[in-house]
């Protein structure tokens, strides 16, 4: 469509009373055409995203002013105003789960970046093996997330978890199985999370790294920096957009946790480790109380939304000081 | 209820059961040879079997919980077309997951499931709801158009009606019913050497537990580290004296609902009101407490799975529960104490009262959006059917009929078969209630804080007891459950 259109005009002479009407005319159905072509390539877009965003946004929020259940008879979906955000507000379970939830996403993002950058920067500097060791490192994040807790189930079994062996081995003795105490089942989430994605970090280091211009290395090196000295003023901060961008990606995944709790502790021992999704999947999906989920929803995602505002402003601010 | 599944055992076991089957069509005078029914040979056989033809030629969604009997069921779905002409697709699920599809499908009223087997306590919600087909003039009349090997009156009264019936309507019939009883090492408990130093010990036989006291004496007697002596063998891995189920999961509750029954507790009271935190219910729950240093370690991440792979595995000595795992026990190929295994009932709280046991029952029941109602019911009438109920039970499933509970080969091949008709007529059920599923979840989340040893019964049962009067607000009392 818009190389017929090109084909049409670019001919036209430069001059000539009736050609120049012709021009005009051919200007105008050319702007007509550009309307057409961008409603065109974009209205199939904006319709998904209006089916994939926005519906189900309007949805929820129609939802929560509701009280709609699917098994409880009496509720059929009434009008109830404000009354389950102001549940919210006495909801104790829902607050535990978000300190649940982060908890897990600073230790385990934290814990990613720095070992994510650690190996990034250690991977590049590898002469040998590099893009066979950078291709294992994959191995992790490609795995299903329900798979990696399958695994990780089997590993931490109280009697017969390899893990558990060798943390018996080791004087680590979790007595009894580390899922099956509070803090530290919530621990042993961290580490399978890092376990998963620090490789993600590590990749965007290397990528970061690649990119990067070696002139200011050089200059460095010529004036006498060490190499810590070179890595902290100016390494880092030339990564740092790259980092920005790779713990913000992590910090909303982490957020949004469920796989590897669900299959590892169901949230427990008693909610000890019931991150935020986990909480609103059993209220919506076990209790089916889908207004109240979709309450909690919203604000979850207002609560994301806000955060992840903060970070960006924090992460990107005073880039000297790095 | 819902079992522990997805065996190796079973499918091997439905394999054989097949062949069975299709043995005894031939001999029962079936002229269809081999699974490809066409119209003709499949109204032949039905004429003899009496079965109706009026779905030839149709197909049934259904869905069902992955256990024994759902598997065996598929095995036997041959059979099926053979008699009727209808194709069936039977969808296996897991409890959870079941449970969202089929309220999802009910939901969107699409009725993609025609048949589907429910958990009983959803049978107050759906029905209500409006979702399940009733199909009470099934009941009241003998039905037209099934076969000669089915028939309502064999259906174990009891039991059809918790599953199946809400206020006076039936909405389907059993399809996988199971009662919780007490397993027991039995070759442990015969052996002399632990008998003597049993009595030197405790002052009295030892004996299956009758009551709950001896059951935890019982539970400590034969826990013991790696090293010591069981029954004259030296032990190379710990063995322990009971299992628990503590996970924060329904099958926490179920288990926890005997003890609690045992010590006269409920989770209402005579009048219909929340009692979770009754003095009862947190004796019971400090019982369950007590016996935690006895069972196998990473009990407070353990479901009726992982309490039957241990009893399956021979690490402990006695246990509460699902007598649909008892096959499992027998399992040559999968289990370490086939033979070694004794049934019998719940213990109580003093020698000589009436056993409680739980039931957990799932109902056939067609869906109200189904464009194949009739076809349905012939499917629940057949999976109810004689000759499918026995090889339900040959096969570690569990049947609904008192004639196959009363099968004389049955009970001298299956050591626990007689337990399992005694503990259906000791058991009692869940609440059928709509809220159940929110009872469910808070009381998993109390029963998992004490287990795991991060609050006392009572502060944990007063908190549940708090957020059950909140759940249930509205719906006092309970008059019907």
């Amino acid at each position: 469509m818009s190389l017929s259109a090109a084909e049409q005009v670019t001919p036209a002479p430069p001059s000539g009373g009736r050609k120049g009407g012709s021009r005009a005319v051919k200007a105008r159905s050319q702007r007509q055409i550009g309307r057409w072509e961008r409603v065109g390539f974009q209205g199939p877009s904006l319709l998904v995203l209006v089916l994939i965003v926005l519906f189900p946004l309007i949805y929820s929020v129609s939802l929560s002013l509701q009280s709609y259940s699917l098994v409880l008879p009496g509720r059929t979906g009434q009008w109830v105003g404000l009354e389950n955000f102001q549940r919210i507000l006495h909801d104790s379970d829902f607050f535990h789960a978000v300190g649940v939830t982060v908890i897990f996403v600073v230790c385990a993002v934290t814990l990613e970046t720095i070992l994510g950058t650690v190996v990034g920067v250690m991977l590049d500097r590898l002469a040998r093996f590099r893009r066979a060791i950078t291709s294992l490192l994959l191995l992790p994040m490609i795995t299903t997330p329900l798979i990696v807790g399958l695994m990780f189930n089997f590993a931490f079994n109280a009697q017969f978890g390899y893990l558990t062996w060798v943390m018996a081995r080791i004087g680590l003795d979790p007595n009894g199985g580390v899922l099956n105490q509070g803090p530290t089942a919530l621990a042993a989430l961290i580490l399978v999370d890092v376990w998963e994605w620090f490789p993600f970090i590590a990749l965007m280091v290397i990528a970061g790294l690649r990119a990067l211009p070696t002139s200011p290395f050089e200059a460095a090196s010529i004036d006498g920096a060490s190499t810590f000295q070179t890595y902290r003023y100016i390494m880092l901060p030339m990564l740092k957009p790259v980092l920005v961008v790779a713990v913000l990606f992590r910090a909303t995944e982490a957020i949004r946790e469920f796989d590897k709790v669900y299959i590892l502790t169901g949230g427990g021992p008693g909610s000890a480790t019931t991150v935020n999704d986990l909480y609103q999947y059993r209220i919506s999906f076990l209790n089916w109380d889908l207004s109240y989920g979709a309450a909690l929803g919203l604000v979850t995602f207002a609560f994301v939304l806000t955060l992840c505002g903060v970070l960006y402003r924090v992460l990107t601010r005073n880039e000297a000081q790095l | 209820m819902s079992q522990p599944r997805t065996r190796a055992w079973s499918v091997a076991a439905g394999a054989v059961t097949l062949s069975v089957l299709l043995a005894s069509c031939s001999s029962s005078g079936s002229t269809a040879s081999g699974g490809a029914a066409s119209g003709a040979s499949a109204g032949g056989s039905a004429a003899a079997a009496g079965w109706s033809q009026e779905c030839t030629g149709k197909s049934l969604s259904v869905i069902a919980e992955a256990t024994a009997n759902s598997q065996i069921i598929e095995k036997l779905l041959p059979d099926f077309k053979d008699k009727t002409g209808i194709d069936v697709t039977i969808e296996q699920a897991p409890y959870d997951s079941l449970v969202q599809k089929a309220v999802l499908d009910f939901t969107g009223n699409k009725g993609t499931y025609d048949v589907l087997s429910i958990p009983y306590e959803y049978l107050g919600s759906f029905a209500e709801k409006g979702y399940l087909a009733p199909i009470d003039d099934m009941v009241s009349t003998p039905p037209t158009g099934v076969g000669t090997d089915f028939s309502t009156a064999d259906i174990i009264p009891g039991m059809w009606k918790l599953s199946s019936n809400w206020k006076d309507h039936w909405y389907g019939m059993p399809s996988n019913s199971a009662v919780m009883m007490m397993f027991f090492r039995k070759d442990l408990m015969e052996n002399p050497d632990e008998q003597a130093a049993f009595k030197a010990k405790y002052g009295y036989d030892l004996a299956p537990a009758k009551t709950w006291a001896q059951y935890k004496d019982i539970a400590e007697f034969f826990t013991r580290p790696a090293g010591a002596t069981l029954a004259g063998q030296t032990l190379s891995e710990p063995f322990y004296g009971v299992t628990l189920a503590g996970k924060r999961h329904v099958a926490t509750v179920l288990e926890w609902m005997n003890y609690a029954w045992g010590q006269g507790g409920d989770l209402f009271s005579k009048d219909g009101q929340p009692a979770l935190n009754s003095p009862e219910n947190i004796t019971a729950l400090d019982y369950e407490k007590a016996l935690t240093p006895f069972a196998p370690p990473g009990y407070t991440s353990a479901t009726w799975d992982d309490t039957t792979a241990a009893l399956q595995q021979g690490t402990a000595a006695e246990s509460i529960t699902w007598g649909d795992t008892a096959g499992a026990m027998e399992d040559t190929e999968a289990s370490k104490v086939v033979g070694k295994m004794g049934y019998t009932s719940i213990p109580t709280l003093a020698e000589g009262t009436a056993p409680q046991a739980h039931l957990g029952s799932w109902t056939w029941s067609v869906n109200k959006a189904s464009q194949n109602q009739n076809c349905g019911r012939l499917f629940m009438a057949w999976a109810l059917s004689q000759p499918v109920q026995k090889e339900l039970a040959t096969g570690g499933g569990l049947p609904s009929l008192t004639s196959t509970f009363n099968d004389p080969e049955l009970i001298s091949s299956l050591p626990y078969w007689k337990q399992e008709l005694v503990s259906l007529n000791e058991s009692r059920p869940r609440p059928r209630i709509p809220q159940w599923s929110g009872i469910s979840d808070l009381v998993s989340l109390e029963l998992s804080r004490v287990l795991s040893g991060q609050a006392s019964a009572k502060d944990a049962l007063d908190e549940g007891q708090a957020k059950f009067q909140e759940l249930m607000q509205g719906a006092l009392p309970v008059t019907y459950q």
